[in-house]
């Protein structure tokens, strides 16, 4: 139901942005256990995976 | 996640391996596992924690069996292990935890502090893998943060319920239901927006705009300039052109002829001395740069000077090689052929060369050496003469075209100064061509420079706009992941208020429910309440806030209300795992949460003794237990056995 419910309320976001929202969201799972989880690169290559395709490079 | 079996190896009081199989049917879904106090119900609670997150247990050494310990022979290995299997979302994983040791022959027993650990999965096709992210899994299944809200001690769960816990209680939504998720994800993104912005302030600037600027305007002038050099040609051209009707004009006309004749031919030759000056000139330019051999010969000279008197004092070999005196000497016959004899004139030159005896190698080199220089003052002179010869032409050359030339500004004088106008007219219109030509190619000249630089400078400004471009690339892609960033973490940011209203008021209606359904006294307890602060709120039939009346039961029980309603709320599959949850409860209460906690959980394990779980608290479960054990302790061993309670 959580999860459900999170769709829904980026239902209506551009497909990109969702698209990193969503992978940014499952890597914050990922190390929810972490008092200090170490993510800047998993987020940062997910935004640059996303921003490439989008601009076609 | 629904808990499947456990096994247990030398854990603690459970000697040897001990095993049990949770109740995980649709109907009958709770496992009861009674013991007495003392029985091993914590240490099989501590088991569950351990083995999927490696908590709860403060000194692995004491997870070892004693009585494993005391078994084994000096230098024996000792290994505790714990398995658990458990099914989440249609996969089996299988965890296995342990640790090892080995009693030492001082009878002291050291653990390994490296503790082994597998996780694997089984999908439903039966195929079984490695799980190589445990900590990413068990995390995205249950979290070890949030494990404290489905596994816990019954009696002190009434945390939750005591006033000064609102930080508790906002924590545990934080983490069951997603918020903390979300927050986290929030800042993550806002940092690396920033981030994005730094960097794009580094990179970002009007270079490449001003550089394409630069780039369209040298290649404007350039064509510019390439189209007035056309121009001028064609100018030329035609000046040429008028120049020749003129002088056929100029030979057609009586007064004129010989005068315009003798130009003529003053001009081919002029024409023709110019041709030889360009060929001398070039000769020139060829023989200076080879000018090298006269500027080093009187080095070479001087190497050839010193070379000969090192040989005349002997200090190196002479230019005859050494091989040819020996064998000269041995033959006793002189260079001529005449026979020598022994100790004649002849023959002490002979020794004497032999005494200036070197190496082999040096000999050849100071031979080479010699051979070498020799030809360089020949070709230093020669080189000289041919220099001084083009030179002579050169001059010669420079004197005829000066003399043709005043032999030509002489007719052009006279045929300026005619006494007829038609030829004084001709010759001065013929003047004004020839300077305009000159004019032309001053400017011909200058524009071809300017053309030349235009090209090196569009070859430059080429090169900077690739490279700008590329930082244009960069420039683009981390505007476009900026907008990402930064339009993820608003989003996220806007979605957040609304979720977490949307979280607070379900949690607060579950709440209530089931603590209504629960509390005996429920027509006294009129509402619960989370307000925006996260506090957990009872208001009673009077409106007024009863928390702080509440007994311990009653805060127990609110506490399993709050807990049951995120379970329900998060719908995350999980069982709750209760250690001894009935102690503190009258027997109002256990009827109630017996009567409604199996429909509460996904899966029910409770740890009781047995007074907290008899006569209607125990009929209430009865048609639910679908698994049933006893923890028997053995007084002789001091260890403990799980034991089916066949029913």
């Amino acid at each position: 139901m959580i999860n459900e419910r999170i769709r829904d309320l980026f239902a209506g976001f551009d497909k990109d942005l969702k698209a990193v929202i969503m992978d940014v969201l499952r890597v914050e799972q990922e190390h929810i256990s972490m008092k200090r989880p170490r993510v800047k690169d998993q987020i940062n290559e997910i935004i640059t995976r996303v921003a490439e395709k989008g601009l076609g490079q | 996640m629904i808990l499947d079996w456990i096994s247990l190896e030398n854990f603690r009081q459970y000697f040897g391996r001990q095993e049990l199989t949770f109740a995980r049917g649709h109907e009958r879904r709770v496992t009861v596992i009674h013991g007495v106090n003392g029985a091993g119900k914590t240490s099989l609670f501590m088991a569950i924690n351990w083995c999927l997150y490696q908590e709860g247990v403060e000194n692995v050494g004491e997870l070892v069996s004693k009585e494993a310990i005391s078994q084994a022979e000096p230098g024996q290995q000792v290994q505790t292990t714990v398995e658990l299997s458990f099914l989440h979302r249609g996969e089996r994983y299988l965890l296995r935890r342990g640790l090892r040791g080995r009693k030492g022959k001082d009878g002291n027993f050291e653990v390994d502090p490296v503790t082994e650990f597998t996780m694997r999965r089984t999908r439903s096709d039966g195929q079984s893998e490695r799980v190589k992210n445990p900590i990413g899994t068990m995390n995205a299944i249950l979290p070890s943060n949030v494990r404290t809200y489905f596994l816990f001690d019954g009696e002190k769960i009434d945390n939750f319920a005591k006033p000064e816990t609102s930080g508790e209680v906002k924590e545990a939504i934080y983490l069951v239901l997603k918020l903390e998720i979300l927050d986290r994800a929030h800042r993550h993104l806002e940092v690396a927006a920033q981030e994005y912005r730094q960097e794009l302030k580094k990179v970002s600037s009007d270079e490449l705009r001003s550089l394409i600027e630069r780039n369209e305007g040298a290649r404007t002038e350039r064509e510019n300039a390439q189209l007035r050099l056309a121009e001028l040609q064609a100018e030329i051209v035609s000046a040429r052109r008028k120049i020749d009707d003129i002088d056929k004009r100029l030979r057609e006309l009586e007064n004129a002829k010989v005068l315009q004749q003798e130009r003529d031919r003053i001009e081919k030759a002029l024409e023709q001395r110019h041709v030889e000056l360009d060929k001398i000139t070039d000769r020139i330019r060829d023989l200076a740069t080879g000018a090298y051999i006269i500027i080093a010969y009187p080095a070479v000279k001087r190497a050839i000077e010193i070379l000969d008197e090192k040989r005349q004092r002997g200090e190196i070999p002479s230019s005859i090689r050494q091989q040819f005196v020996q064998d000269l000497i041995e033959q006793m016959r002189c260079i001529c052929g005449r026979p020598f004899a022994d100790g004649s004139p002849e023959h002490q030159r002979l020794l004497d060369l032999m005494r200036t005896r070197v190496p082999g190698a040096l000999e050849d080199d100071v031979l080479d050496t010699n051979a070498a220089l020799q030809p360089f003052g020949e070709r230093a002179e020669r080189h000289r003469q041919d220099l001084d010869e083009a030179m002579r032409q050169r001059t010669e050359l420079v004197d005829w075209i000066r003399d043709l030339e005043a032999e030509l500004d002489d007719v052009q004088r006279q045929l300026r100064g005619s006494p007829l106008e038609q030829v004084r007219n001709l010759e001065e219109q013929r003047q004004g061509f020839l300077r305009d030509i000159d004019r032309y190619n001053l400017e011909i000249g200058a524009l071809a420079e300017r053309i030349e630089n235009l090209t090196r400078e569009i070859e430059e400004l080429d090169r900077d706009i690739k490279r700008a471009r590329k930082d244009q690339r960069r420039e683009l892609l981390l505007g476009r992941k900026l907008e990402l960033a930064q339009q993820a973490a608003d989003g996220i940011g806007k979605v957040y208020e609304i979720f977490a209203d949307d979280m607070r008021s379900s949690i607060e209606a579950k709440t209530k429910e089931i603590f209504k359904q629960l509390v005996w006294k429920e027509s006294h307890f009129q509402d619960i309440r989370l307000d925006e602060n996260f506090n957990l709120e009872v208001i009673d039939r009077y409106g007024m806030p009863a928390r702080p009346e509440l007994s311990a039961g009653e805060r127990q029980v609110l506490s399993l209300s709050f807990i049951a309603a995120m379970s329900r709320i998060s719908d995350e599959e999980a069982p709750l795992v209760m250690d001894t949850p009935f102690g503190r409860l009258s027997s109002h209460h256990r009827n109630s949460i017996t009567q409604c906690l199996p429909e509460l959980a996904d899966q029910l394990v409770l740890f009781v003794t047995d007074e907290e779980l008899r006569d209607q608290a125990r009929a209430n479960l009865e048609p639910r237990i679908g698994a049933e054990y006893r923890l028997e302790f053995n007084r002789n061993t001091s260890c403990t056995e799980i034991a089916e309670v066949i029913r």
